[in-house]
C-alpha cells in the first residue's frame, strides 16, 4: 500500500501490556490509522512472551527494553525507560526506508523520548494528553508531583498540537499549562462495540450465577481503586441502594484504597453484597459488562471516562458522576443517568432509578448504544487524527526545519 | 565549575581549535543559557533544564539530556550535517550521545573522568545501579573509550568487561597530549 504519511507513536503501554486506558486507545487508533493509509510505527515497552518487533493489523510494533533494573522510584524509572525508548527509536527511525513525518507521544510517560527525537530528527511532535498530574492528585503537593507537572508542561510546550479527548480536557489542559487556544484540538476517545458481539449469542446465566443470585441485580464498577475514581462514594452508596433493591456490587480493579474499602464494607456487614474481584481477564470483563444491570462511574476527576463508553457499547446502562469528560459522553435521561459528584445519596438515587424501572433501563441502553456508533467510532477518530497530522505537516512544510 | 573537568575541557577545546578542529562545546548552566558564546574560536552553548523541580540527580540529568540533544542537533543541522565526532565526558550526557549516534550516525568517544564504582564504592542501591547502567551504555555504544591512566584502563576492563583494545590512554600531563587526542579522534573517523 502506498502511504501518504508515516507516524511514530510512543506509548508506555500497548496490548498485551495493559495498565490503563492508553493501551487500548493506542491499539485501536494505530490500527484505524493504518486502515486509513497512514504508515504507523508504535514504540512501546517490552512485555514477557512478546517479540521485540511484530506487525499487528498493518501496524509495526517495536517493544523496547523498558529498563528492568530496580529503579529508585516510579518517576525515575519513567525517565530511565525513556532513555532506552529514545535510543532504540532513534535507531529504528534512522534505518527505515520511509522517513518518519510525525512523532506522536501519549502522556508524560513518554515525554522525554518524544521531545528528544523531535529535535534530533527535526520533525513535528504531537501529544495526546490523556490526563494531568494536577487532575490526578487534585493539586500539586510533593516534589514528584511538581516534577511530573513540569514535564507535562514542557511536553505540551514542545508539541506542535495537543490533542485532548474531551472539551473538558481541552479547557483543563489550556488552564493547567497556559496554552494558546489554537494549539489544542479535541478528538474523542473511541470504543469498539464489535468486541461484545460474539458474547451476545452466549447464554450468560451460568456465568452470571458465579457472581450473583438470580434475584440480585448486578451493579458493576470497573476501574482503579484510587481516590480520584470515587470508588469510596460507591461503597458509601451501597446500603442506600440495598434499602430499595436487592443487588450485588461487583468491583473490578485494584489500587491503594482496596484494603480501606474492604474494611468499610466489613464494618457495614455487607461483605456478602460487595465482591472485590481485583484484575480480571478480558473475557471475564466483557461478560461482566454484558451481565451488568447497571454500570457505575463515580469519578471525582475524569478526563474522558472510557469505562462509561465501554459499558454503553456493551448495552449496560450507565450512572456517572456529572464531571469532566463524563458529562460530555452522557446526556441525562437519554443515554445514561448523571448524578452529583462526591454524593453517595445522589449516586444511590441514580442506581435505583435504573434498577427499578425496566422500561427506562431499555430506553437508556438503546440510546446509549446508538450514540456510541455515531460518535465514538474509531474509523472517524482515525480520520480526524490523520487530518490533524496533515494540517501540522502543511504548517511544518513552511518552516525552516522542512 | 563543579570539579576539574571545566578547566580541562577549556584547555582541550582551545588546543583543538589551534589544531584546526572546529569545536563546539555543549554544557550546562542554569542562567547563562541560550546564547552561543565564542572565545578563542571555541563555540559554547549552555543549556538549562526545562524541568525545575526534581527528586534527585538522575531525574535532573535525564531531563537535561533532551536540551543537550536539541543544542547538538542544532549545531549539526547548521553545519550542514557535517559533525564528524562527539566526545562525551562521564555518564551525565551519555543518553544524548547514544541517541545522536543512533539517529544521525555520529560516532562518539566516551571520555572517562571517574566511575560510579569509585565515587560510591560498594554502593548497590537502585540509584547507583542506574548510574552504572548509564556508564555501561556509554561503553557499549561508544566507538572508543578514552581514559587518563593505565590504571583507569584496567578498571574499565575489570568493572565493565570492555575489550581492552577499545580503550585508549590519553594522559593530560604528557607532552604529546593534544597529538594523542587528535590521533584518537582520527582512529574513530577511520574506523
Amino acid at each position: 500500500m502506498k502511504h501518504e504519511l508515516s507516524v511514530m507513536i510512543f506509548s508506555w503501554e500497548f496490548p498485551p501490556r495493559v495498565i490503563g486506558g492508553i493501551s487500548p486507545h493506542v491499539f485501536f487508533l494505530s490500527k484505524s490509522l493504518a486502515e486509513n493509509g497512514v504508515k504507523v510505527y508504535v514504540v512501546t515497552c517490552d512485555f514477557p512472551g512478546t517479540p521485540a518487533h511484530e506487525v499487528i493489523d498493518g501496524v509495526d510494533v517495536y517493544r523496547i527494553d523498558s529498563y528492568k533494573n530496580p529503579a529508585p522510584d516510579f518517576a525515575t524509572w519513567v525517565y530511565l525507560m525513556n532513555l532506552n525508548m529514545q535510543k532504540e527509536a532513534a535507531a529504528i527511525a534512522n534505518k527505515l526506508a520511509d522517513k518518519i513525518d510525525v512523532f506522536h507521544a501519549h502522556d508524560w510517560l513518554v515525554a522525554t523520548a518524544g521531545i528528544g527525537l523531535k529535535h534530533v530528527f527535526r520533525k513535528p511532535l504531537l501529544v495526546t494528553m490523556h490526563s494531568t498530574e494536577m487532575g490526578r492528585r487534585d493539586g500539586l503537593h510533593t516534589d514528584t508531583e511538581k516534577m511530573i507537572h513540569e514535564t507535562e508542561a514542557w511536553l505540551t510546550y514542545e508539541a506542535w498540537r495537543v490533542i485532548c479527548c474531551s472539551d473538558y480536557m481541552v479547557s483543563h489542559v489550556k488552564w493547567a499549562f497556559g496554552l494558546p487556544e489554537d494549539k489544542l484540538v479535541m478528538v474523542p476517545n473511541g470504543v469498539n462495540p464489535d468486541v461484545y458481539k460474539g458474547i451476545e449469542k452466549e447464554d450468560l446465566a451460568s456465568f452470571r450465577a458465579t457472581f450473583a443470585l438470580p434475584e440480585e441485580k448486578i451493579v458493576l464498577y470497573v476501574g482503579r481503586l484510587v481516590y480520584e475514581k470515587g470508588i469510596h462514594i460507591l461503597i458509601n452508596a451501597v446500603p442506600k441502594v440495598l434499602e430499595k433493591v436487592d443487588a450485588k456490587f461487583i468491583i473490578v480493579g485494584s489500587g491503594y484504597m482496596k484494603e480501606q474499602l474492604s474494611n468499610i464494607v466489613r464494618s457495614m456487614k455487607l461483605g456478602h453484597k460487595v465482591l472485590f474481584l481485583g484484575f480480571v481477564d478480558n473475557e471475564t470483563l466483557l461478560r461482566l459488562q454484558k451481565c451488568a444491570d447497571v454500570s457505575v462511574v463515580p469519578s471525582l476527576f475524569e478526563p474522558f471516562g472510557i469505562v462509561a463508553l465501554e459499558a454503553m457499547a456493551a448495552k449496560s446502562p450507565v450512572v456517572i458522576s456529572d464531571t469532566g469528560g463524563l458529562s460530555e459522553i452522557v446526556e441525562h435521561d437519554l443515554t445514561g443517568v448523571k448524578v452529583y459528584p462526591n454524593n453517595p445519596d445522589s449516586l444511590a438515587w441514580g442506581i435505583t432509578k435504573i434498577l427499578l424501572n425496566e422500561n427506562y433501563k431499555s430506553h437508556i441502553r438503546e440510546n446509549a448504544y446508538r450514540k456510541v456508533q455515531e460518535k465514538y467510532d474509531w474509523e472517524k477518530i482515525a480520520q480526524q487524527t490523520k487530518q490533524i497530522y496533515e494540517v501540522v505537516l502543511g504548517e511544518y512544510s513552511k518552516s525552516f526545519w522542512a | 565549575m563543579v570539579g576539574q573537568l571545566a578547566e580541562y575541557i577549556n584547555a582541550l577545546s582551545t588546543q583543538l581549535v589551534k589544531n584546526k578542529v572546529e569545536t563546539h562545546v555543549v554544557t550546562y548552566h542554569d542562567f547563562s543559557t541560550g546564547t552561543v558564546e565564542e572565545a578563542s574560536g571555541v563555540k559554547t552553548v549552555r543549556v538549562a533544564n526545562p524541568v525545575r523541580t526534581h527528586i534527585g540527580v538522575l531525574t535532573w540529568d535525564l531531563t537535561l539530556n533532551q536540551e543537550v540533544e536539541r543544542a547538538a542537533a542544532s549545531i549539526y543541522y547548521q553545519a550542514n550535517e557535517q559533525i564528524d565526532l562527539i566526545d562525551v565526558y562521564d555518564w551525565h550526557f551519555i543518553p544524548a550521545a547514544a541517541t545522536l549516534k543512533n539517529a544521525l550516525d555520529i560516532p562518539f568517544v566516551y571520555s572517562v573522568e571517574s566511575l560510579e564504582d569509585h565515587r560510591s564504592p560498594k554502593a548497590d542501591t537502585p540509584y547507583n545501579m542506574a548510574i552504572k547502567s548509564i556508564e555501561w551504555l556509554g561503553f557499549y555504544e561508544a566507538k572508543k573509550v578514552s581514559v587518563k591512566s593505565e590504571w583507569m584502563r584496567n578498571e574499565v576492563v575489570r568493572i565493565y568487561n570492555v575489550p581492552k583494545e577499545k580503550i585508549e590512554v590519553v594522559a593530560p600531563d604528557a607532552n604529546s597530549w593534544v597529538k594523542d587526542v587528535l590521533e584518537l579522534y582520527k582512529t574513530v573517523l577511520e574506523a
